[in-house]
């Protein structure tokens, strides 16, 4: 009997798992301000929110339809430094300091409150997604070394949350380059730091509740980079925490900080894990530097005085294709004639001058049904491919979820 | 849709259909792929020259040079034209499925019924029938002489009916077609928003819904054991109107009102462009929409679009 379908067997149907990578280099002048005017909604690639808790970047001015969100940008600190009283030059060491007395002073300070407050919480959102909770409940703080169980804790941190779009299902481990200038005055551009996780595709940690992440470390880049900020003693220091699945990247301020040797209690002018050899970074046209910036200005201000340092930003996502394989296996004598209203002439086969004569037909088109002859899936071949009864062929339509 | 680039190795585009998607998305089973068919929409088979000087190899140059579209995810749009397996290789004529607009059936127009009538070639183009959405424009229909055909005295009503056969005088028509070439299921697809499928000579009778696809495309199947849908031949003394050659079968069926075109103008308007176009009888203003029914057979692939225009008194 004539039919126009062939059911699958078993054998027919198969499952596979496909990483697809795809490399994602953002340039500096998408996010720093060069080519458009940050104060102008229209022609801003920034984002903002009145409630400026975070900044939103975008390929193109966001207003427009065809901008694509790149990643948010915003700020944390630890309960601790949020603390009345103090905050020191030392942005990740809480520690007394007379003389830098940043920090809200009194409860009339309401401005500075709401700010540290929100950063307060940034903080304990972020620590408490991707690092988690302690056996008490207490939410953990970011390691510098990645051992959430102890050792030193970021106490500040700046984070890039990268968007679905970009990161999808994950970062690739061992991509991510970020590419700051580091040079004193922000005018000027000519120290640059390297933020990478090298080496991480066989180096990570899996402890964290939102999946696997690494260690970030500060270097001078590769060879070819001969105009390095960092301090020599710095180099390949820990210096943030990438979080792969979670596409979040969190860097220390003191990335923008002069290295000076760590001291129990530090005066105003040493800084106990600062990365850069010569001086602190201006971050701004006003000269102030990464704690000042951090103390005194806003999460806006403060993302542009970090955005205007970026040169660039590289890394690979990662998209897991879990596919079907259909083989479409069709014998010698299967599908040789065609419905096609031009395959009749008078009900005359017209490839065909006689009965003898082999039938062909033409393959286009390969639909795939369910057992109520629904049509669920439909490939195209690129070109015709002829079939008559001297050939068979299997086609392989590969179906990604 | 734009072509498949077909300047290097052959490459297969493959997607879900929205059905496909829906079905997916419905989390019950129901996305479950079972089988698997060949089809071959782009290919004119006119092309094929069989009388090319440079021989054999050059019969198929133009065809193979064919462009190939990007696959549409409307499941309703590809595939229309089925590749068919046959055991034999030496079978010259194939049946095809054609409308029977020239005999009568034996049904009538009761009062309370509103089957679709016949509309003169003169009108609306041969083959063109009217569903009318209600009594008032059935009585209209029935009443206009002068243009409806078919509605009144000489001319009854007609039900669709589509006969299958090898339409060639080269084979006698008493000859049996033979069991591979009888079509013995047959698949009608009607737009579920205008009309639904019932019985050629009664509208309470409706038939079974296969399925309604997301395009609101109702899908009925039918089968040789469905005594009052299809008939079944073999050898016949008396050639049909439409098929010089051997019977399969036939299917006949009718189409009911919907009661969304019964009740309301929105669909006239949505999909018939309202007030601003009309068809106008002996000074009657009707709003209309056309659409069509498409009559598959299961078992060869090969169908029939019938052009149907549903028709509201304005």
């Amino acid at each position: 009997m004539a039919s126009t379908f062939k059911t699958f067997v078993s054998d027919d149907i198969a499952n596979t798992r496909t990483l697809l990578h795809e490399a994602i280099p953002i340039t500096g002048s998408i996010v720093n301000g060069v080519t458009y005017d940050e104060t102008t909604p229209a022609t801003t690639n920034i984002k903002t929110y009145g409630h400026g808790m975070f900044q939103s970047v975008y390929d193109y001015p966001y207003q427009s339809s065809s901008a694509n969100h790149i990643f948010d940008m915003t700020f944390g600190h630890d309960a601790l430094i949020t603390t009345q009283g103090t905050y020191d030059n030392n942005i990740n060491d809480l520690v007394s300091e007379s003389t830098a007395n940043l920090m809200p002073t009194s409860s009339a300070d309401i401005d500075k409150n709401a700010l540290f407050s929100k950063r307060k919480n940034i903080y304990g959102q972020m620590a408490q997604v991707l690092v988690g909770h302690d056996v008490n409940g207490e939410i953990r703080k970011f390691d510098i070394d990645g051992d959430l169980t102890a050792g030193d804790k970021y106490n500040a941190l700046i984070f890039f949350n990268f968007s679905r779009l970009l990161g999808k299902d994950e970062l690739k481990k061992g991509t991510f380059s970020l590419k700051l200038n580091t040079t004193a005055d922000d005018a000027l551009d000519t120290e640059h730091i390297f933020i990478t996780d090298a080496g991480a595709g066989s180096d990570y940690r899996t402890n964290s509740p939102a999946g696997e992440f690494a260690v970030l470390k500060a270097t001078s880049g590769s060879a070819a980079d001969t105009a390095n900020g960092i301090k020599a003693a710095r180099n390949n220091a820990n210096c943030g925490l990438i979080f792969y699945q979670a596409g979040v990247v969190a860097i220390t301020p003191e990335v923008f900080n002069k290295f000076e040797a760590y001291v129990e209690t530090p005066t105003s002018a040493e800084h106990g894990i600062g990365f850069l050899h010569t001086s602190d970074c201006d971050m701004n046209t006003s000269s102030e530097k990464m704690y000042t910036v951090m103390a005194t200005r806003t999460n806006d201000e403060l993302s542009l005085a970090v955005r205007k340092r970026i040169k660039n930003i590289s890394f690979s996502n990662t998209t897991e294709l879990n596919s079907t394989i259909y083989f479409c296996r069709v014998a010698h004598n299967d599908f040789n004639y065609s419905s096609n209203p031009t395959y009749l002439e008078n009900s005359k086969v017209r490839v065909k001058n006689k009965s003898t004569d082999a039938p062909v037909s033409y393959i286009t088109t390969v639909g795939l049904y369910s057992a109520r002859n629904e049509m669920l899936a439909v490939a195209k071949l690129s070109e015709p491919l002829r079939k008559d009864p001297t050939n068979d062929m299997t086609l392989r339509v590969r179906l990604d979820y | 849709m734009a072509f498949l680039d077909n300047s290097g190795d052959i490459i297969l585009d493959a997607v879900l259909t929205d059905t496909g998607r829906k079905r997916l998305a419905q989390g019950d089973g129901s996305f479950k792929i079972v089988k698997f068919a060949l089809g071959d929409d782009e290919i004119d088979y006119g092309l094929f020259n069989k009388s090319h000087a440079s021989g054999s190899a050059y019969y198929d140059l133009e065809i193979m040079q064919t462009p190939v579209l990007e696959a549409f995810t409307n499941n309703t749009s590809s595939l229309k034209h089925k590749l068919m397996s046959m055991p034999q290789t030496n079978l010259l004529y194939l049946p095809v499925i054609k409308l029977d607009d020239v005999s009568q059936p034996a049904a009538s127009f009761s009062s309370n019924s509103l089957l679709f009538t016949e509309i003169l070639a003169s009108t609306a183009g041969n083959g063109v029938y009217f569903l009318p959405a209600d009594d008032a424009t059935r009585d209209e229909l029935l009443n206009d002489d002068a243009k409806v055909k078919g509605v009144l005295g000489t001319n009854p009503v007609k039900h669709i009916q589509a006969v299958q056969g090898q339409d060639t005088d080269e084979i006698s028509f008493t000859r049996d077609i033979g069991s591979e070439l009888r079509e013995t299921q047959y698949i009608v697809s009607v737009d579920n928003r205008l009309a639904k499928v019932v019985k050629a000579t009664s509208n309470d009778e409706p038939a079974a819904v296969s399925y309604i696809d997301d395009d609101q495309v109702a899908t009925y199947y039918f089968s040789i054991t469905d005594a009052a849908y299809i008939k079944t031949f073999s050898k016949v003394s008396e050639k049909n109107v439409v098929i010089d050659g051997p019977l399969g079968s036939m299917i006949k069926f009718n189409l009911f009102r919907s009661e969304e075109i019964e009740t309301s103008t929105s669909l006239f308007n949505e999909l018939g462009g309202g007030s601003g176009s009309v068809m106008t009888i002996s000074n009657i203003n009707y709003l209309y929409i056309d659409t069509n029914v498409r009559i598959t057979g299961a078992t060869t692939g090969s169908s029939i679009d019938i052009p149907i225009r549903v028709m509201k008194k304005n």
